[in-house]
């Protein structure tokens, strides 16, 4: 009989719930994001969001999938990395359900799940993974046992970088989807910091450089063009450096900056030119949600692992690789 | 000049070929397609250009770096010294312990080399690195260099080398990041400290906390 899993998911500004089956069924998956009036997220007002929240976003997932709270096996939530302040209150969350309804309680890697609902979805087995969002910005794949992160930014994430930008320059938040409307209408490029290192790359001069841009009277919408063009175009190459040096066939882009059209443009060139299929997470899967965290507690728990309540401490620095991948071979 | 294609890699093809009587490697910058024109050739002009120079400066340092004889600037291509070799990341799959600890502390003194003649590699991968049929580490691909560099450069070049160690040879990871750090540090003296904490500090950022 199919295991039915609940996951929460809270590590920055969202929180979700979402259910899953282990025959790969969906059930639900609700959740809901802090957008703060000015200024970005402050971990404290995030947290405070998912408290007050969390419990009615949980009773709708329940809801929504038709089921009540003791027909589930697991429940799993997100471990780490992330804001210590939010990470705490999910966990809470969770230890109260599991001790409460009597089920394993299993502690999830925030971003291994964005790679395993991508494989889940796309049918992929072994991708690069690009992983591009509001706080994370990593080139992953699978060697020897764990997820490594062949390359990553080496100073802010990419949606930060945007989200600054826009509030630079008077966008609301999250600022990606008014920067790709208005670079639509751009044509001239501005020349900006290109910034790759190995398979690593950095934002924090491009943004310097972008907000110059603005301060000189350049025209928005060729500096959004000029932000996009040199922002992905580095992880178009960073990608491409980590397919070519891990020799794998498959794509996967995933994460909240997943649904910009041209960096998915700028990776299917990527996956054509060494001729590895691509797959870009669609927008319910790809942002921060419950859903993939309840898929991974799931593989996790059918590989045996599950973590003890007293034991279930979280892991705000929780790196990609210091995990144990049990489930895959 | 004909030769046969020895190698295509993420950004460059190289072609194997004979010049006046020595194998030489052609190593050409190919066009990105998915990449905004003006950027792409943007790069593949400014890496071509580095990377010649850098392949002779590196040498002035002391770094073993195929010899430059021509630069084709239409074609982005640099005409260099054929290296014999295997590189260091196929050579660390089969090594025995000791001969790998000698190898990576020897690279690990050619990017303190580098490092003191204030030069960052910029992509100093085990890749990147060709040890020769006498035991001898050549240092190749410039392309990413920089020179003037400063300690949180220096930091990122020896943050790479730890990140190509992990992703790459993570079974024997230590042994080599160990002996990689005595050959740098022994040819950095003091001044090793200060790059070697910014290295642990960059490895931190990028994260969210």
């Amino acid at each position: 009989m199919a295991l039915i899993s609940l996951g929460l998911e809270g590590t920055a500004h969202s929180f979700g719930a979402g259910i899953v089956t282990s025959n790969g069924e969906v059930l639900s998956n609700v959740w809901d994001m802090l957008l703060p009036k000015e200024g970005g997220i402050h971990p404290r007002e995030a947290s405070q969001h998912h408290a007050e929240l969390g419990p009615d976003i949980i009773s709708r997932a329940f809801d929504e999938a038709g089921i009540s709270p003791n027909e589930i096996d697991i429940v799993a939530f997100s471990r780490g990395p992330g804001l210590g302040p939010c990470l705490r209150v999910t966990a809470t969350m969770a230890r109260a359900i599991s001790l409460a309804l009597k089920v394993p309680l299993v502690g999830v890697n925030h971003c291994v799940a964005h790679v395993e609902i991508g494989c889940f979805e796309s049918g992929f087995d072994d991708p690069v993974t690009v992983y591009v969002s509001g706080g994370n910005t990593q080139i992953i794949a699978f060697a020897g046992g764990r997820f490594r992160t062949f390359g990553e930014t080496l100073d802010i994430a990419i949606g930060n970088m945007l989200d600054t930008f826009g509030r630079i320059v008077g966008m609301r938040f999250p600022a990606g989807p008014i920067v790709e409307r208005q670079a639509k209408e751009g044509s001239k490029y501005y020349p900006l910091p290109y910034s790759v290192k190995g398979m690593d790359l950095s934002y924090s001069g491009m943004l310097t450089a972008a907000k110059k841009l603005y301060d000189d009277g350049v025209p928005l919408e060729d500096i959004c063009f000029s932000v996009q063009e040199t922002a992905f175009g580095m992880l178009g190459e960073i990608a491409e450096r980590a397919i070519a040096h891990t020799k794998k066939r498959e794509l996967l882009l995933t994460g909240g900056v997943a649904r910009n059209n041209r960096l998915t443009e700028i990776l299917e060139g990527v996956a054509a030119r060494h001729g590895a299929q691509f797959h870009r997470v669609s927008p319910p899967l790809a942002g921060d949600q419950g859903a993939m965290i309840a898929w991974t507690g799931l593989l996790q728990h059918q590989a045996g692992d599950h973590l003890e309540v007293s034991e279930s401490y979280v892991l705000p620095k929780w790196r990609t690789d210091a995990q144990d991948i049990i489930w895959r071979s | 000049m004909e030769g046969e294609l020895w190698a295509l890699g993420a950004e460059s093809k190289i072609i194997r070929a004979v010049w006046q009587e020595r194998p030489v490697a052609i190593k050409s910058r190919v066009v990105k397609p998915y990449l905004l024109a003006d950027i792409d050739e943007l790069l593949r002009r400014q890496r071509t250009a580095r990377e010649c120079k850098m392949l002779t400066y590196a040498r002035s340092l002391g770094i073993p770096t195929p010899a430059v004889y021509f630069i084709d600037r239409r074609n982005n291509a640099i005409v260099m010294d054929f290296i014999e070799g295997e590189q260091l990341k196929e050579v660390a799959q089969h090594a025995d312990i000791a001969l790998l600890e000698q190898l990576c502390s020897k690279f690990g003194t050619m990017i303190g080399y580098l490092h003191r003649g204030k030069v960052v590699h910029g992509d100093p991968t085990t890749s990147n690195v060709i040890v020769d049929p006498m035991g001898k580490l050549w240092m190749v691909d410039f392309g990413l260099a920089e020179w003037n560099a400063t300690v949180e450069m220096m930091g990122v070049d020896l943050h790479l080398v730890h990140r190509a160690l992990e992703t790459t040879h993570w079974d024997r990871q230590d042994t080599m990041l160990d002996a990689f750090l005595e050959g740098y540090s022994s040819v950095m003296g003091a001044a090793a400290a200060a790059v070697l904490s910014r290295m642990e500090e960059i490895r931190e950022r990028g994260r969210y906390h």
